[in-house]
């Protein structure tokens, strides 16, 4: 929908893991600040703010994306999920990527967790059978202390248990 | 962090887009955000009313004809990345745009915005430079189509006149039979290129006939390579390398320096990249 005018503060309607709200926010309100301040959402996190470390990655009608390096306004009428989403709602139980990074010990302060777990969440593991591609996935993901190691066991592990029980 | 208070303006047509940039004391276009917001949020950069051309109909086209591919100034980096027939007709795009960022950067970033910024480090400015892209633009006073040598000016300086909008860029096909690279040292996969070069080469029997060569990361605009192209025609890849180093050197005689290289090193690793790509070149032309 257009805004003709240029404004200040504006109303806009996003859906946040299937639920549907409606917010009248500042024009430079970052998505990032809107997922965490207005909605609540903490488990997205902030490294940088400029889009190099990739903690704050969404995905955002079915693309991985940076939020601190999008205006809530640009998201008018879409689609977004955060990590919040990816468990199976009611229950104690992880997604399979979660379980796979809980078993490879690949967070130790889990800081950057979120962020790596939307981008994969974000693909067709399809598109990454070689080592290699996954690597070059994560690139956009930066991750202090665990080591990248662990974290490509983890994704290993979950993709090749997806494509057994298919 | 955070970006200084802003009006926000999403118009559905071009000439609303040239009207609020027109209208406001200092308008940017915002087009996928990956270098503005940055900007932004280290404020960095002045802006009163931002013009988001998300709705502008159209501007997500991206038409493949066989004289060339052309890109509107919405379509992503990751759309035009995933474009089989784009990249058949022009080679260059794909090969570029491997080396952009990372996934959530192109997803949002556009090939047209790359150019509009102008980011002397950046490949896609290097690659409308080497095949010729003519830059469409519409202000105040209507339309115009300027050749890619004469939009880019230096460092995050083009042509572009405050009120006027990118509207598309025209990337014409590649010549038969010549192989595109896109090569670049950089401190990290999906960084910015310390010095990154594009090479379009025609091998004809293991040597090279013609090559067009474009540095990024070496001057404050793409830079063309005359005396290497010079150099390289005739070459083969049983020749010594000296010639064509030498030449690279001379064409970047006015490498820039900063914290990440010296001036040598640049002019150094130019011609190292411009015989790296020649060779690949010719192999590639001795098994197709
Ligand atoms: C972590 C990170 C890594 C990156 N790595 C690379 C890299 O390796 N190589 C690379 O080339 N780029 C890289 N980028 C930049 C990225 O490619 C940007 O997407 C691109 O430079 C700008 O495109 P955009 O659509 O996001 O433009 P925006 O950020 O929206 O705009 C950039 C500038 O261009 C102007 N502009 C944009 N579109 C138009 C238009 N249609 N008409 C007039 N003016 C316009 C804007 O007003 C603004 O001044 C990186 C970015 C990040 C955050
Ligand atoms: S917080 Fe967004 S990329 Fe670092
Ligand atoms: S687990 Fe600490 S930054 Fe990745």
């Amino acid at each position: 929908m257009s805004v003709s005018q240029p404004v200040s503060e504006i109303e806009v309607e996003i859906t946040i893991n299937s639920r549907r709200r409606r917010d009248r926010v500042p024009s430079r309100l970052l998505l990032s600040d809107y997922i965490r301040d207005t909605v609540g959402l903490t488990g997205t996190h902030l490294g940088c703010e400029h889009g190099y470390c990739g903690a704050c990655t969404v995905m955002v009608d079915g693309d991985a994306v940076r939020s601190c390096l999008m205006l809530t306004v640009q998201a008018d009428g879409a689609e977004i999920r955060t990590v919040e989403d990816l468990a199976p709602a009611g229950s104690d139980a992880l997604s399979p990527m979660q379980q796979a990074f809980h078993d490879n010990h690949a967070l130790q302060c889990g800081f950057c967790t979120a962020g790596f777990l939307m981008t994969l969440e974000s693909v067709d593991p399809a598109d990454y059978r070689h080592p290699q591609q996954v690597v070059e996935l994560l690139s956009g993901n930066l991750c202090r202390c665990t080591g990248y190691q662990n974290i490509v066991t983890a994704v290993a592990q979950a993709w090749s248990d997806s494509t057994q029980a298919q | 962090m955070k970006p200084a208070p802003f009006e926000y303006c999403r118009p559905s047509s071009v000439s609303e887009a040239v009207d609020a940039l027109a209208a406001a004391e200092s308008g940017r276009v915002l087009a996928g955000g990956q270098s503005l917001i940055p900007a932004m949020n280290f404020r960095l950069t002045d802006v009163s009313v931002l013009v988001d051309i998300r709705d502008v109909a159209g501007l997500d086209r991206v038409t493949v004809e066989p004289g060339g591919v052309t890109v509107g100034a919405a379509a992503t980096q990751s759309r035009v990345l995933a474009d089989d027939g784009a990249a058949a007709v022009v080679p260059g795009l794909r090969v570029a745009l491997r080396h952009v960022g990372h996934l959530q950067i192109r997803n949002r970033g556009t090939v047209c915005g790359s150019i509009a910024h102008a980011d002397p480090a950046a490949e896609l400015p290097a690659l409308a430079v080497a095949v010729d892209a003519t830059i469409s633009v519409e202000g105040p006073d209507g339309g115009r189509n300027i050749a890619a040598r004469d939009f880019l000016l230096g460092p995050f300086w083009t042509a572009l006149d405050d009120a006027e909008v990118v509207t598309e860029v025209c990337f014409p096909a590649a010549p038969e039979g010549a192989v595109t690279v896109v090569d670049e040292i950089s401190r990290r996969a999906g960084d910015f290129a310390v010095t990154g070069l594009v090479a379009i080469i025609e091998p004809v029997d293991a040597v090279v006939r013609s090559a067009r060569l474009v540095g990024f990361g070496v001057g404050g605009a793409p830079m063309r390579l005359t005396e290497a192209e010079a150099a390289l025609s005739g070459w083969a890849g049983h020749h010594t390398d000296s010639a064509v180093l030498e030449a690279a050197a001379a064409d970047a005689a006015d490498a820039f320096e900063d914290i990440h290289a010296t001036a040598e090193y640049r002019r150094e690793v130019l011609g190292a990249l411009v015989v790296r790509a020649a060779r690949k070149a010719l192999n590639s032309g001795a098994s197709p």
